[in-house]
């Protein structure tokens, strides 16, 4: 079932047309990465989703129904701009916001102490913001982003700003929650953190998508027909390798172990390439090589704006 | 609704427990008394006895001037040489030197150490009433004591008294209409520029501080903004009732201690120009107190928390909007100038001491971003009903469309950073068209 449809939104700043008839859709309990470069209309996309903006045209279906401010307090929203108020205390802080997302001071103040004790900052509640470091403010405002166990859970660039602890802490909470079946969007640059968590993604440029699917579909959509093969023994075996198979684009050794990347000919299956190996070496692992989400964010955007 | 309150409850909170609201809440109304009471006090108290050595050439002032609680007068013998030397010595404090002849009417009055201000003009004051007398006695042989009885008796009394259409009349003190009318126009200004300000600049906070997407990804900007409008209303009107109790209270505690500090004032009867002002002015608020009793107080209370609440009302929706289009204070001034003009113009109007029912004053007081401080001003004189009641109507019609604007740039304007917004800008924020 799919939690949001998004149907020709059209946004325009001025002359700007930010997002430019865009489409797409996110199924319940997925966690989607959101892609582009700067600029793309990333951040104009949530801002529409949690209802700050408005579409100038398309819809935008909520759970089957358009989308209404009621159901932006379901959502759990962590803006790219994120900040808080530097002279109140944390707890105080903590408690307004999660009454703005409409949760009664009773039930805020259980639900903070909760996490407040997970993420081992107890101590920090009477503390004022302005005392707190930039890594705990982060911590702060992840928490109130999800006090209100939205089942809809928006993030723009949660890792920025974070070192590599809080970056952890960070994605396995966001894997929790998505074990606990809510559905995330996930607008990030980080491409490993988008391969190691995300299910879905869109790859967006100048307002429209650009690329749309699952990480591993896209990823085997853009595959290039390379594998990687490790054999026994130290030295790269002897001898002419069949050209019209494969080609090896390079080679080296580890310990007693060859490892080799291959380019295989269009016509060359897995099947056909560990056939030929495996009546000749001893192969102990051979895997296809699919390009990184890296390599394709950086290859489809480039060929675009060439194309533009 | 209930997410409104929880923004002004902390909106509120926030302000009042500010350290410098509790300052400014007792700080203000301590100076304001002091401000009005020390010119008083340091007239009445901090000027000590003068002693003044008279030396005449003619011998004729000799015993005529007559002792005040403020200079007392000696008549030794002694060439002025010797005086002078006495007052460096210190046994008086000025030597009154009289000169001889036709130069009668002049004097030198030679002193060491500074005496008060206030010396020579009590001096010269009795000089001429002296010369006078001598003058009215020798020209036109008259019986100076008798004079004087007549001079107290013919004392005229004028009442003023503001009749309706009835012709029904009421006692009136016009100086009264026009010192109230002042008063409130003044405070409605302070309140209203110092509480809108602080609604623009909290606003800038949110901004730079970039917590303003947190919230208005969980409330419509609108309702935050009102909430912020009202939170900051509460704590103003907090401070304005906090501060008028405090005044009050400082007033009937100075007043009980007055008659102590300043025991002259009660039995003031013609004596130095301070004391007598004081003294005069005090016994006409008295004498005039059923004019005070007779004030339309009433009117004027409710009026004045109407035209309060709608100022500021509107002022504090434009400088939210206004607030919202830039990324710090120092940027606001283009937008605030124009904005606060109109507010400024009355309050320069009412300080000028216009007549409170003049064209100008009225028309003031029915436009609706002058009349919060125009209307005050005018109200305790007449006004007729309808056009309080037109000018009412207008300035709430005003404050819906003040809001209105304000939302629509506010909603645009939170999430706008960097750019420096232009007056074309916000015509194409209100218009949608951006």
């Amino acid at each position: 079932m799919k939690i949001i449809e998004i149907q020709d939104v059209v946004k325009k700043f001025g002359q700007q047309c930010a997002l430019d008839g865009l489409s797409l859709s996110v199924e319940q309990g997925c966690t989607f990465g959101l892609l582009g470069p700067n600029g793309a209309g990333k951040t104009t996309l949530i801002r529409i989703l949690t209802c700050i903006y408005q579409a100038d045209g398309g819809t935008i279906l909520f759970q089957g129904h358009p989308l209404t401010p009621t159901d932006v307090a379901r959502i759990g929203y962590l803006p790219e701009e994120r900040g808080l108020y530097k002279k109140m205390t944390v707890s105080e802080q903590a408690i307004y916001l999660a009454r703005l997302r409409g949760l009664s001071r009773a039930d805020a103040v259980s639900n903070l102490k909760k996490w407040f004790r997970k993420f081992e900052i107890d101590s920090w509640w009477n503390r004022r913001v302005e005392e707190l470091s930039k890594g705990m403010q982060q911590k702060i405002q992840f928490i109130v982003t999800v006090v209100h166990q939205p089942d809809f859970l928006i993030f723009d660039e949660p890792f920025s700003g974070f070192d590599p602890i809080n970056a952890d802490l960070l994605k396995r909470e966001i894997l929790e929650l998505k074990q606990r079946g809510a559905t995330i969007i996930l607008s990030t640059h980080n491409m490993a953190s988008v391969e190691e968590i995300c299910d879905d993604i869109a790859l967006i440029n100048h307002g429209r998508v650009l690329l749309e699917g699952g990480v591993n579909d896209v990823r085997r959509r853009f595959r290039k027909n390379q594998y990687t093969i490790t054999l026994e023994g130290d030295t790269l075996p002897a001898g002419e390798f069949p050209e019209e198979l494969f080609e090896i684009l390079s080679h080296h050794t580890e310990g007693y172990h060859t490892i080799l990347l291959l380019q295989a000919t269009p016509d060359t299956g897995a099947n056909a390439l560990l056939d030929y190996f495996i009546h000749r070496h001893t192969v102990l692992s051979f895997n296809e090589v699919l390009p990184s989400m890296n390599d394709i964010f950086i290859s489809s955007v480039q060929t675009q704006n060439k194309n533009h | 609704m209930n997410k409104i309150w929880v923004i002004i409850t902390r909106e509120y909170l926030v302000r009042v427990k500010k350290k410098s609201f509790i300052i400014t809440t007792f700080l203000m109304p301590l100076l304001m008394v002091a401000m009005i009471m020390l010119p008083v006090y340091l007239a009445n108290k901090a000027e000590k006895e003068c002693t003044v050595y008279v030396l005449d050439e003619n011998d004729y002032f000799i015993h005529r001037f007559h002792n005040t609680s403020k200079i007392k007068f000696e008549y030794p013998s002694g060439e002025l040489e010797t005086l002078k030397k006495r007052c460096v010595n210190g046994e008086c404090d000025a030597v009154l030197h009289i000169l001889a002849g036709n130069q009668s009417n002049h004097a030198n009055l030679f002193f060491y150490s500074d005496p008060p201000l206030s010396l020579k003009g009590g001096i010269s004051d009795q000089m001429d009433e002296i010369m006078f007398d001598h003058s009215l006695q020798k020209e036109f042989q008259i019986d100076i004591e008798k004079y004087k009885m007549l001079k107290t008796t013919s004392h005229s009394d004028i009442q003023t008294v503001q009749i309706d259409e009835e012709g029904q009349g009421t006692n009136r003190m016009m100086e009264l209409n026009r010192v109230v009318g002042m008063l409130c126009g003044l405070i409605i200004y302070m309140f209203v520029f110092m509480y809108a300000n602080i609604v623009m600049r909290s606003t800038i906070e949110e901004k730079s501080n970039r917590i303003m997407e947190v919230i208005v990804s969980s409330v419509k900007p609108f309702q935050f903004m009102m909430g912020k409008i009202v939170g900051v209303a509460l704590a103003g009107i907090t401070q304005f009732v906090l501060q008028v109790a405090f005044v009050l209270i400082l007033l009937v505690g100075v007043g009980m201690a007055l008659p102590a500090m300043v025991p002259e004032m009660a039995s003031a009867t013609g004596d130095v120009a301070s004391a007598e002002v004081v003294g005069t002015a005090q016994s006409d608020i008295f004498s005039n107190i059923s004019a005070f009793y007779s004030f339309p107080f009433s009117t004027i209370v409710i009026c004045f928390f109407l035209y309060f609440l709608l100022g500021y009302l509107i002022y504090a929706s434009l400088f939210a909007g206004i607030g919202s289009t830039v990324d710090n204070e120092t940027d606001s001034n283009q937008f605030v100038l124009p904005v606060s003009l109109p507010l400024i113009l009355s309050l320069m109007v009412i300080v000028t001491g216009i007549s409170p029912q003049s064209t100008l004053v009225r028309w003031l007081s029915l436009i609706p971003f002058t009349s919060p401080i125009a209307m005050l001003y005018r109200l305790p004189s007449r006004v007729p009903a309808w056009e309080l009641g037109l000018s009412l109507l207008l300035l709430a019609a005003t404050f819906v469309l003040c809001v209105w604007l304000s939302a629509k740039i506010y909603r645009v304007g939170l999430l706008n950073y960097g750019k420096k917004v232009t007056w074309k800008d916000l015509g194409k924020w209100i218009t949608g068209k951006w």
